[in-house]
């Protein structure tokens, strides 16, 4: 492939090539290209000799500046050199597109450098003028000016006070309702403030340092305002002008995949190239050793995975290997994203350079950073704590789920691939047996708890909701508490109540006659469950449709009542459906809160009554698959049935939430 | 009902009422009076054992009455109860501040910038969260066991808070999200125009905004550590360094230290505050809540 004689600019616009050798018009002779090769090395060697009296240029410039403040010194300095450079480039620019852009710089710096000076000496001035002024205000005596002061915020307090009494007296005489009276105060309270210390600021003292502040600030912030002009002007030149280069194929940025930071070396970009060693850094000195099993705490990184400490010394446990194995997958996926970002970076600017679109300097590479690469720095933080503290649990729970972690191997396991799972649908052994009945009991509980709680809590709404019934604060304020009291102590409550001796077990026995109780019967403890989760869930679901109820505009039942709807009807066709469809959502939540309802089981049953011939020795009848997950893993340590479960719970839940998702507003209308 | 017989004059605006329409207002007050005694009569046990001197270790419902405060004692002088409440409140404190911390700044990228992987990191984290929190329980004890070697200082409380926040990051997420959302762009453009940085756009404008938004999700971390007993109970080893929740359960599950009407008194004790504060915020709470459903 040849050059070709056009080259684009960042912009898109086709320019001429100005580098003769690099043209294959047939156009132009060899002897063309040879000349303008001469010229070309005769104006580089040019360059080289002019920029090297640089120095004497500035000696000669120096004892012509008369300000003291570097700075200044530093912009005129510049400014000058500036100067003789742009004259220079001037002559160079149909030579090269290199010598045109360095003819622009320096144009554009000599033009706004002494701006720039000038209006840090001004402000210098300023500056000078306020201490001054500040000095002499300080020293003199100010008991007049303080007296007027005081004796006008007297004045403004007393207007407050008066102000206020005359709103108290309205309020009192009924002309206008509490939340106006205390608008009112507030705004009033507001505008004396403000008064007062408009004021203050009158005080000499005040206003000589508050003028010295305001200086202070444009000084520093100003000055760094004009810079950042002067650097986007020039980044807005250099993207008109484009780049000429010898280079076909975009080669250094196959060289910087083992090394970032390399490519950009090698391209010029210092700063970025210093960012990307930095990368390269955690890459090489913590990704890689540790996967290979350096720094590591007990494992072997990657490898550790594999063995799973087989054959390690007893302090060698197989958790900690899987653990740190994982761990060693994140941070080498991390190594190698920044590798890879090093690559792109680099070939994304080689290939456009070849187009002729020139490299971005610093300044523009910043601008972007801060602009594009925001939302990442942003959510840095929470995806680190998301990555270990969620994803990586969950990583490892998959993988101990096609492991034999149980009592009999808690120091050392090994890989037994769908074992686990076979036992669980087969419903074989000692964990896996009862998995079916408790995948029933915990779908019935979660359909008639959740069902009752939003019965009653409908229910209930709807009651109180009614026009003409009196005292509604206080039955919301009541029906509230359920939702308001720690659950746990509720549970706990009840357990005792129900416990063999406890009050409610003695109440219902002197009631039926025999002994009953409760904590013993599977269907009597499922029943108090449901019963119980239903007095619990309803507060929230009853508030929900309260909330909601109040929303209903009236106009809809007025219209209702004069085409001749009866109350009932109203409630049957307005009010039941428009409940229905603003809480499914939430309802849908509820349901899959006591799938996963670990603290009503746990706390008040222990999930018993037990029944080994059915439930075997760990699990017990009223226990969830969650609470058969946690006596499992937990309490009996069978860690890798106790997974796997862990997991086919999870995918049905997930798969339901999803449903839930797909069919909500957000999601449907793409606005996520 | 604001019928006046005596003057004859029907002044309200609702229809007369009918026979029926009395006999169902009636049912309706009786079912909504038994319904406050179903709620009540639970929660006044609570409080009048927690007040009843006249037990031992067993709670006592029907016997003689006896008004003392020495289940109170009992709870702040033999048990760690200030511990407790010492330890729920800094664990929820700095649940509540983290999470708010990690919020802002993904609600904010996630709302207001388009880049790549938003939507399906969102939703990646949204579905793979519905996984319950023990399930890494084996990977939370090796985890903390490696933290410690390189942090001796890091305990499991902190651990514990971490997961909290971490947890709470994704849901947050979304509900702030979809709150900011809501915002017209148009005041973040006026701030760049004038200047401002990113951070300075969302401090300056967009935070006093969302405000409210950010005050429900700093009372539901907060309220969170109150009310959860599960991961308390597996992370934490030394009764000194128990929740609320774990702790007071203590108290009635453990044989050699049962006291059931300390129990009650130290529930009483952590369920006013609690009770207090859903009363008076129970619209924001509803709404942080049901915003959150909603716009997932």
């Amino acid at each position: 492939m040849n050059h070709k004689d056009t080259i684009r600019n960042e912009i898109g616009v086709e320019c001429k090539r100005k580098n003769l050798e690099l043209c294959h018009s047939p156009h132009i002779s060899d002897e063309d290209k040879k000349a303008y090769a001469f010229l070309r090395q005769q104006a580089r060697g040019e360059e080289k000799a002019f920029l090297q009296k640089a120095p004497e240029r500035k000696a000669a410039f120096e004892p012509r500046i008369l300000d003291t403040d570097l700075a200044v010194r530093r912009y005129l300095l510049e400014a000058q050199e500036n100067e003789a450079r742009a004259v220079f480039y001037k002559g160079l620019i149909d030579l090269d597109y290199d010598f045109e852009l360095q003819y622009i710089i320096a144009k554009e710096k000599a033009q706004q450098l002494p701006q720039i000076a000038a209006l840090r000496r001004e402000l210098l001035l300023e500056r000078q003028v306020a201490e001054q002024a500040l000095k002499k205000v300080k020293s003199e005596k100010h008991e007049e000016a303080i007296q007027t002061f005081s004796d006008a915020r007297e004045k403004q307090r007393q207007n407050l006070k008066d102000e206020i009494a005359l709103l108290k007296k309205a309020r009192q005489e009924g002309l206008i309702s509490p939340k106006a009276f205390t608008n009112e105060k507030r705004e009033k309270k507001l505008e004396i403030r403000d008064a007062i210390a408009v004021l203050k600021r009158q005080l000499p003292v005040r206003r000589e340092q508050e003028r010295l502040r305001h200086v202070r600030h444009r000084l520093s912030h100003d000055i760094k305002g004009q810079l950042r002009v002067l650097h986007s002007d020039i980044a807005d030149h250099a993207r008109k002008i484009p780049v000429e280069i010898k280079k076909k194929k975009p080669l250094i940025s196959y060289l910087t995949w083992p090394l970032p930071g390399l490519g950009q070396l090698l391209l010029g970009q210092y700063m970025k190239a210093a960012l990307f060693f930095i990368g390269s850094l955690f890459t090489y000195l913590v990704a890689i050793p540790y996967a290979l099993g350096r720094q590591n705490y007990r494992g072997k990184g990657l490898f550790g995975l594999i063995s799973l400490a087989a054959g390690g010394s007893r302090l060698d446990r197989s958790v900690i290997f899987m653990v740190e194995g994982v761990i060693a997958i994140i941070l080498l996926l991390m190594g190698l994203l920044i590798l890879y970002q090093s690559y792109r970076d680099v070939r994304r600017v080689e290939t456009s350079m070849i187009q002729g679109v020139r490299k971005n300097n610093w300044f523009e590479t910043k601008t972007t950073i801060r602009r594009e690469g925001f939302p990442f720095f942003a959510s840095a933080p929470a995806a680190l704590v998301t990555i270990f503290i969620v994803l990586l649990p969950i990583a490892v729970t998959i993988l101990i789920s096609f492991t034999n972690y149980d009592p009999s191997h808690q120091s050392k396991f090994n890989w037994t691939g769908l074992l686990n799972y076979k036992q669980i649908v087969l419903g074989q052994g000692i964990a896996g047996g009862p998995f079916w009945y408790i995948t029933g009991w915990t779908i019935l509980w979660t359909i008639f708890a959740t069902s009752l709680a939003i019965l009653i809590g409908f229910v209930l709404a709807l009651l109180v909701n009614q026009d003409r019934i009196y005292g509604k604060r206080l039955f919301r304020t009541v029906y509230l508490l359920p939702w308001a009291v720690p659950a746990f102590i509720t549970i706990m409550f009840f357990s005792i109540m129900f416990s063999p001796s406890g009050p409610l077990t003695l109440a219902l026995s002197s009631l039926l006659g025999k002994t009953v109780n409760i904590k013993y019967l599977t269907w009597g403890t499922r029943a108090v469950l449901i019963f119980l989760q239903g007095w619990l869930g309803s507060s929230y679901i009853f508030l929900l449709c309260t909330g909601i109820l109040q929303g209903i505009p009236n106009d809809l039942y007025e219209a209702a009542r004069i085409d001749g709807a009866t109350g009932f009807q109203a409630t049957r066709h307005i009010t039941i459906p428009i409940l229905l469809f603003q809480t499914a959502p939430l309802l849908i939540g509820q349901y899959t809160f006591n799938f996963n309802n670990f603290s009503i089981i746990w706390l008040f049953n222990g999930g018993g009554p037990f029944e080994p011939s059915k439930y075997g020795n760990i699990a017990g009848s009223s226990d969830l698959l969650i609470s058969y997950i946690y006596k499992l893993t937990i309490q009996k340590q069978y860690q890798g049935i106790g997974s796997a479960i862990t997991l086919i719970v999870s995918l049905a839940l997930i798969f339901f939430t999803w449903i839930g998702f797909s069919r909500s507003k957000a999601f449907r209308e793409e606005k996520l | 009902m604001s019928a006046k017989k005596d003057k004859g004059l029907y002044l309200s605006d609702r229809p007369p009422l009918t026979t029926l329409k009395v006999i169902l207002l009636g049912i309706s007050y009786v079912l909504l009076f038994f319904y406050v005694f179903i709620v009540l009569w639970p929660l006044s046990q609570i409080l009048f054992t927690s007040f009843n001197g006249n037990q031992g270790s067993y709670i006592q419902i029907g016997g003689t009455y006896e008004f003392s405060t020495k289940h109170f004692d009992y709870l702040f002088q033999e048990t760690y109860f200030l511990n407790w409440v010492l330890n729920t409140i800094v664990i929820a404190l700095a649940t509540a501040v983290l999470t708010l911390i990690f919020v802002s700044f993904t609600g904010y990228a996630y709302s207001r910038y388009r880049f790549k992987g938003r939507k399906a990191s969102l939703m990646a984290i949204m579905l793979i969260q519905t996984i319950p929190t023990f399930a890494g329980i084996a990977a939370f004890y090796t985890l903390h066991s490696i933290v410690i070697s390189i942090a001796p200082w890091f305990s499991r409380q902190l651990f514990l808070i971490l997961i909290y926040a971490g947890g709470g990051i994704a849901g947050n997420t979304f509900i702030l999200k979809g709150y900011i959302d809501s915002i017209s762009t148009e005041l973040d453009d006026a701030a760049r125009i004038d200047g401002c940085g990113n951070l300075q756009v969302y401090r300056l404008i967009i935070m006093p905004i969302v405000r409210p938004m950010l005050a429900v999700i700093a009372l539901w971390s907060f309220i969170g550590p109150f009310l959860d007993f599960m991961l308390p109970s597996i992370l934490l080893n030394d009764p000194k360094t128990y929740t609320l929740a774990t702790g007071l359960n203590t108290l009635i599950t453990d044989q050699y230290n049962m006291h059931q009407p300390v129990f009650a008194a130290g529930g009483l004790l952590t369920a006013v505050p609690i009770i207090i504060l859903f009363i008076a915020l129970q619209k924001q709470l509803v709404s942080g809540l049901a915003s959150g459903a909603v716009k997932g």
